[in-house]
């Protein structure tokens, strides 16, 4: 229960200090006041403040209100809880984020990459790169498997994009040969 | 009418569109079927296919995707007991059980037909009510859009998982990341920081695709490099006659299916609930009505039947307001109105006037993706069955890529695709903060109708506040808007005091 007030808080914290950063933003458009093109951003910023306070208020009053609802004995209702936490996490167990900065970076690389080696070099990179990572531990890794998926399928997207649906994809070194 | 769905219908058949909508219903079983995968990823990465297409091609394409990806999560769900999507979490109940007693071929036979029922039902309601309401739609106004914009936005705030605030926040920030380019009526430039990429403001693609796709990858990498344990059980299809069940047991379900279907249509035209929500509701309505309701639970066709028809009965109704009023209801319909508009098409009730064959063609498309639907679904249950196998640190990345490409072609600027990370990152943001992502997206879509019509409707009433009350549709809307906030927060107070009681 103290998690997920710690948590509340931290999360109404969050939304008021992204309502005073819009808000600060919203004051310096440029306009001659009233209904403007500054007045639904100032407005936005008011309900984004107002609704982060709110939040913090309700987690620092109510804990209960922060705390996981009864789970029913129902099936209908567990399902319906279910479907209402569309947003839940699929892993299981701790999260583990030192997968998720990497993903994050990998994704990073593969855009920074794209223009100077081309789509094809770029995405083989973070294909092969982004399926070692996830790759189950329980077993080994396929490495070759990977390489040869890899290459083949970021081949394959960029000459089915590229003659089939004529989107003109950077081709890096293949260009010459194009 | 019939003039002009026969001729959508003519032009739908041509050889081309029949392999665009094979096309769609495959992939979009496939990624219906894969729990974790989309509807709204499979429209995304198919997107940029359809630049290069006619509106009619490209239109055809992704209603046949949308068709696919609702009906294809009954597989996972009879077959895993895991809902492949949300909107087959209630198949679960009694399919799973079905496939245990050796009658998976009947549960799946049984969802595949009803969801084709469910579907065929709720197209006749959208050919019906949509061109009236685009003619009531005619004579709207500023007052009225705007109204209606924010009665959409309040209500998927408010409906959507989570807590009221937000949901409200969610879909606040929505509407601000739309208040980024130009401004509406004296285009005063807003929040670009002098990036002239910014000037047009965000691509509703990148924002789609970095909240769910981009965030649905970083999801499964929080998983880290756990295995998946799932047992995938095939079901014996040997000897089995027509779709596994007989005649006595269709027409016993008709009236089941018919209910069902009523209750997916009529949530799916209202904002912010959809398929989701449709299944479970026509699931405890099927078992209250039932004449045996102990065998709910333990295999019951009509479990299966209820949810099936109710989730697919939800693609018609959510097509009424997406092309008469131009308001998605949920992400799904936000990506098929940024497909639209990516053809240069506005939805809304000129659509009717101005492109009334490319609508009735989109209609046509509509029902033959269901008849596709129902013959490759279950035809083709084998090989949908062993892409079940295929693991998700393999399919996401090759997703992920596909994405970048659809963003990429966007404007062929990598800005494009930093934007699409941007965005998956606010996402998963969001679900670890456990604010909903779905009002985010109508906030972004809406925003900019509701300031434009707000501030039009303005200039129309000389400065006055009031003309969007005294405007009979505008004030009924608004008030509709307020009585809705009122409501969640009396049963928020009721539910804490009953908490407390207890």
């Amino acid at each position: 229960m103290a998690n997920s007030r710690t948590k509340g808080l931290v999360v109404g914290a969050a939304m008021l200090l992204t309502g005073l950063v819009y808000f600060l933003l919203a004051t310096r458009v440029p306009g001659p006041g009233g209904v403007d093109a500054g007045f639904f951003p100032t407005l936005l910023a008011v309900g984004m403040i107002l609704l982060g306070a709110i939040h913090m208020f309700q987690h620092r009053h109510h804990p209960a209100a922060a705390a996981p609802q009864p789970v029913s004995d129902d099936i209908v209702e567990q399902a319906r809880a279910a479907a209402d936490d569309e947003d839940a996490p699929v892993g299981e167990g701790a999260p583990d984020y030192l997968s998720v900065v990497l993903s994050l970076l990998l994704i990073g690389l593969f855009v920074l990459l794209m223009r100077p080696i081309g789509f094809v070099f770029a995405a083989a990179i973070y294909l092969f790169a982004q399926f070692a990572l996830l790759s189950p531990s329980d077993r080994p890794v396929p490495w070759l498997g990977l390489a040869v998926l890899a290459a083949v399928v970021s081949a394959a997207i960029f000459f089915l994009f590229r003659y089939g649906f004529s989107l003109m994809l950077p081709a890096g070194p293949l260009a010459p040969f194009l | 009418m019939v003039d002009l769905f026969a001729a959508g219908l003519l032009a739908a058949i041509q050889p081309q569109m029949l392999l665009l909508i094979l096309l769609g219903v495959v992939v979009g079983i496939i990624f219906g079927s894969i729990p974790g995968l989309t509807a709204v990823m499979a429209i995304a990465l198919c997107l940029p296919m359809t630049y290069g297409m006619s509106p009619a091609a490209g239109m055809s394409l992704l209603v046949a995707l949308f068709v696919g990806a609702t009906s294809g999560g009954l597989i996972a769900a009879i077959l895993l007991k895991i809902p492949g999507t949300p909107s087959s979490i209630a198949t679960t109940f009694d399919g799973g059980p079905m496939m245990e007693k050796g009658e998976g071929v009947k549960a799946l036979g049984a969802g595949i037909v009803f969801s084709f029922i469910g579907t065929i039902l709720s197209i006749i309601a959208l050919v019906f009510i949509a061109p009236t309401l685009a003619r009531v739609a005619l004579s709207f106004g500023p007052h009225e859009y705007f109204a209606i914009a924010i009665f959409s936005l309040t209500l998927i705030a408010t409906l959507s998982s989570g807590s009221m605030t937000t949901g409200i926040f969610s879909g606040l920030v929505g509407f601000a990341v739309s208040t980024v380019g130009i401004a509406p009526v004296d285009a005063t430039r807003r929040f670009t920081f002098g990036m002239v990429e910014l000037n047009s403001g965000f691509s509703i693609l990148a924002v789609l695709v970095g909240m769910f796709a981009i965030a649905e990858v970083i999801k499964v990498a929080e998983g880290g490099r756990a295995g998946s344990n799932i047992k995938i059980m095939a079901p014996v299809m040997k000897g089995v006659k027509g779709f596994g069940f007989s005649m006595k047991e269709f027409f016993e379900q008709i009236p089941n299916a018919f209910r069902s279907s009523v209750i997916g249509i009529v949530i799916g035209i209202l904002p912010g609930i959809g398929a989701g929500t449709s299944n479970i509701l026509a699931y405890i309505a099927a078992r209250s009505r039932s004449k045996t309701p102990e065998k709910f639970g333990k295999g019951a066709l009509e479990g299966v039947v209820a949810p099936e028809s109710a989730n697919n009965a939800g693609i018609g109704g959510a097509m009424i307001p997406l092309l008469t009023l131009g308001i998605p209801g949920d992400a799904v319909t936000a990506i098929l109105l940024g497909g639209l508009m990516m053809h240069g098409i506005q939805p809304g009730p000129m659509l009717f006037v101005t492109q009334a064959p490319l609508v009735y063609t989109i209609f046509a498309a509509l029902t033959i993706s269901a008849v596709v639907m129902l013959i490759v679904e279950f035809y083709g249950l084998r090989i949908f069955v062993r892409l079940l196998a295929i693991p998700r640190h393999i399919l996401l990345p090759m997703i992920l890529v596909l994405c970048a490409v659809g963003a990429f072609g966007l404007a062929s600027r990598t800005f494009d695709i930093w934007t699409v990370l941007g965005f998956g990152i606010l996402g998963y943001g969001f679900v670890k903060a456990g604010i909903p992502t779905a009002p985010f997206i109508i906030g972004f879509i809406l925003g900019p109708m509701a300031e434009t019509n707000f501030r039009r409707g303005l200039q129309l009433s000389q400065g006055e506040f009031t003309g969007f009350l005294t405007n009979p549709i505008s004030g009924a809307f608004l008030a509709l808007a307020a009585l809705s906030i009122a409501w969640q927060i009396w049963s928020g107070m009721r539910r804490r005091q009953l908490q407390t009681s207890n």
